[in-house]
């Protein structure tokens, strides 16, 4: 199938170098689908796509009324990852967290990085996300970010960069899980040979690290997943989650407080709440506290929040340390923590609240890429050198009118990976982005080793986001020193 | 458990009974318009009656399609607007299967998206305009397999008591409808012998029980060894009596402690079990109208008692439930 195959000029390929030949790490794979008929290969995917339907490994579709269900297309090449360079990764990813977990431990505190001036006070301040309400709240287990996404690219150089930090509530981590069932049913020699590193203790992963962040050393902690409800879009997760960890997953209606200690309704009365890993926004968690207009959620939640009754997973307010425009300074915020340079790369960002920025990004919008700071899913962005001049007047208004809602940066060319192009019946270059997943306790930090790569599958495209036409790869990371 | 799943259990057990249930009345009653020498309309119009959708059937397609077979099909099958109707209960059973994912098996869960996708695809349309027998024997057997897995794969403990209560009172009030049904057929036609028996006929065939019947009876047809064989046959899996006995026995073994719709059940056995000794056919629509109403009332207890013990709570009453089908704004980037 590489036959044909011609990397993207001006790309990292994530399988073969320029010349077409297969990395150290995935020549067996590459090997394994040169000696596959495309035809049969066609007959892999159209497999795949069919047992995660039956099995209704699903998300759902918002725009659409019906309630529309729809896989995340799974392309079955995967994207391998070698040994050494994963392990810089990681010690990149680990590094970032601690430092956004003392930011937000400090942005709730005494804002000491504020007074320093290391960061423009009114950035943060102003951020939406910064939620003043919990301002002198501490988590009960002692971490703000026990469950973070953060989101790579790689460069032309082969260089990984951080496109976004995820430590609300990053979503993903069951396609990494269940596509990883899919591709060892089918390539179960070849996972087995390339001795991958496995994936499939997450949830077991999560559990531990969900009971170690408890309020209290009661034997029986109760652990909950907290579920918006089936017609949410991740729902599948939710239930993925909590079933693989075997605690129950429920909805805000099956809680309530008493007494500042949660309870959720069984047949056989109340019971304890300890640990609540909630996949909810902060505005939805409880009308009491953040929104007086809401129904939804669970009313004194925040208030058994407060006095340390409950564990929130992750913390409210951590929105405040993934707000794009907070994001070009986590170096900073690791310099100033940590004391170290930060070993994650960044993309360059124009924030257009600085005035020569704004000036900028002004002068230059066909050649950048904009984006809100408030907006995801690959909502609220100009992609500057695809876009008509109509768009580039409307993001001149916005930014204009609201500079703090609006970032900049040049397009990175993504690196690519072979890709099934079902039209070609063959493999094509498409460009990916890797979301890894890490778990921190008071113990300590744990990478997924991988995490979810998604794929543009649109020809040229740069979005992989799932709304807009990505699909995923199973990504592959190779155990050390096996090559 | 948690007490809304509790009652998606419940309620997944008495969707996926309906679909199973609906299926084989309309199965016996096209069998049934073959049979006998009925007018079409006395056929078809108790299926629409005994469903509760005399009303808005009439309101949607006139009185005169009561007789149009196809058309009352369709209704039944298909209909969105009918709430009974087969994919009504299928997709409410999918959407139970959803929220309660974590206590069903994977083999279950596959069997009832499976179905539930089944229903939506083009080819099943073409099945159903081509092969109806095929097409409504294929819901058969998929719901008869997912109620088998039921018992052979999930865990016997409350989930599954909940769930399998659910059919076991679901059953209760279809057989008693179906018979109700055919008995008014009767009384009308109060015809010929042969049209009498192919009544008796469609009944054993719409309650499963025709073989099972026959077994016992070896043929000796009558009025009273079929209905004393529907109520209180108590080896026949989907007599009222069968059914009744068997929904206590799980409530017993949820709640050990007194709870009223245990005790109102207790009490419905009882006089069920009193109409053996003294039933005359002439009173069996009252006795079944007691049955349908009971058993449904039971049923709404039941969801009620599910909610648990609650204590009145001192702060944050966490008032009413969020609609379903409102979903919330969803957290950052989507996959």
């Amino acid at each position: 199938m590489f036959d044909s195959y011609q990397p993207l000029a001006g790309c990292f390929d994530e399988l073969v170098n320029a010349d077409g030949s297969p990395r150290p790490y995935t020549r067996r794979i590459h090997a394994l689908l040169s000696s596959t008929p495309p035809r049969e290969f066609a007959r892999y995917q159209s497999l795949a796509e069919l047992s995660l339907f039956n099995q209704g490994v699903t998300f759902s579709v918002y725009s659409d009324q019906q309630g529309t269900e729809k896989i995340f297309p799974i392309c079955l090449v995967p994207r391998v990852l070698g040994a050494a360079e994963w392990a810089q990764v990681e010690r990149g990813l680990v590094q970032r967290i601690r430092a956004l977990n003392l930011f937000l431990d400090d942005m709730y505190g005494d804002q000491k990085i504020l007074k320093d001036k290391v960061i423009p006070a009114d950035l943060v301040l102003g951020a939406k996300a910064f939620e003043k309400k919990v301002l002198g709240m501490k988590p009960a287990g002692g971490v703000r970010i026990p469950i973070a996404g953060i989101d790579l690219i790689r460069d032309p150089d082969g260089t990984f960069r951080v496109l976004e930090d995820n430590v609300r509530t990053p979503s993903g981590v069951s396609y990494v899980v269940e596509n990883r069932l899919v591709t060892k049913r089918i390539f179960r020699e070849s996972v087995e040979m390339s001795s991958v590193r496995s994936v499939e203790q997450y949830p077991i992963e999560l559990a531990h690290t969900l009971r170690a962040i408890a309020p209290d050393k009661d034997p029986d902690v109760n652990m909950v997943v907290l579920t918006p409800g089936v017609y949410n879009s991740a729902y599948f997760e939710h239930s993925f989650l909590a079933r693989h960890m075997g605690i129950d997953l429920v909805e805000p209606s099956d809680l309530f407080v008493d007494d500042d200690t949660v309870f959720v309704r069984t047949t056989h009365g109340p019971k304890r709440v300890h640990v609540i890993y909630k996949r909810i926004d902060d505005a939805y968690l409880d009308p009491k506290f953040f929104r007086p207009d809401s129904m939804l959620g669970v009313p004194g939640l925040m208030g058994a929040y407060a006095k340390g009754r409950v564990t929130l997973a992750n913390a409210p307010g951590n929105g405040c340390a993934d707000d794009k425009a907070v994001y070009p300074f986590v170096p900073d915020m690791i310099k100033y923590y940590l004391g170290e340079e930060h070993t994650l790369a960044q993309v360059d960002t124009y924030v257009c609240m600085r005035d020569d920025d704004k000036k900028y990004v002004l002068e230059n919008l066909d050649k950048l890429v904009v984006k809100a700071v408030d907006e995801a899913g690959g909502y609220g962005m100009l992609m500057g050198p695809q876009s008509t001049a109509a768009q580039r007047e409307e993001f001149k208004r916005r930014i204009i009118a609201e500079p703090r809602k609006y970032i900049a940066q040049h397009r990175i060319e993504l690196s690519t990976c072979p890709t099934w192009d079902p039209a070609r019946e063959k493999l094509s270059p498409r460009r990916v982005d890797l979301r890894p997943f890490i778990l921190t306790s008071p113990e300590g930090s744990w990478v997924l080793p991988g995490g979810l790569t998604r794929v543009a599958l649109v020809e040229g495209s740069y979005v992989v986001n799932s709304s807009q036409g990505g699909g995923s790869k199973d990504t592959w990371v190779e155990r050390e020193g096996s090559t | 458990m948690i007490s809304r799943v509790a009652d998606s259990c419940f309620w997944f057990g008495r969707y996926i009974e309906r679909a199973e249930s609906s299926a084989r009345l309309l199965q016996a009653t096209r069998s049934l318009v073959f049979d006998a020498d009925i007018p079409v309309t006395h056929c078809w119009q108790p299926l629409v009656i005994v469903s509760g959708e005399e009303a808005p059937f009439v309101e949607r397609h006139g009185r005169e399609a009561l007789g149009n077979g196809e058309l009352v099909q369709e209704y039944m099958t298909w209909s969105r607007e009918n709430l009974v109707s087969l994919n009504s209960s299928v997709r409410a059973a999918r959407d139970c299967a959803r929220s309660i994912r974590d206590q069903l098996s994977l083999e279950l869960w596959e069997e009832i998206n499976e179905l539930y996708l089944f229903l939506g695809r083009e080819s099943t349309e073409t099945l159903y305009w081509e092969n109806r027998e095929e097409f409504y024997r294929h819901v058969r057997r998929t719901t008869q397999l997912i109620l088998g897995l039921v018992r052979s794969t999930m865990m016997h403990g409350e989930a599954m008591r909940f769930l399998w209560m659910g059919v076991m009172l679901e059953r209760t009030a279809q057989t008693a409808r179906i018979l109700d049904m055919h008995h008014h057929t009767m009384m009308r036609e109060s015809a010929h012998e042969i049209v009498r028996m192919a009544l008796w006929m469609s009944l054993l065939r719409a309650s499963s029980g025709h073989e099972t019947f026959m077994k016992k009876h070896q043929g000796r047809v009558s009025a009273q060894s079929m209905v004393e064989f529907v109520l209180f046959d108590l080896t026949f899996p989907r007599s009222i009596q069968y059914t009744l006995k068997a929904a206590a026995e799980q409530l017993s073994r949820i709640w050990t402690e007194p709870h009223s719709s245990r005790a109102r059940l207790n009490s419905l056995n009882a006089w069920v079990e009193q109409q053996k000794k003294e039933l005359e056919i002439g009173q069996i629509h009252s006795v079944l109208t007691y049955v349908v109403d009971e058993t449904t009332s039971i049923c709404s207890k039941i969801s009620e008692e599910i909610q648990g013990p609650q204590r009145a709570t001192r702060v944050g009453d966490p008032g009413p439930a969020p609609a379903s089908g409102q979903s919330q704004s969803q957290s950052q980037s989507a996959p």
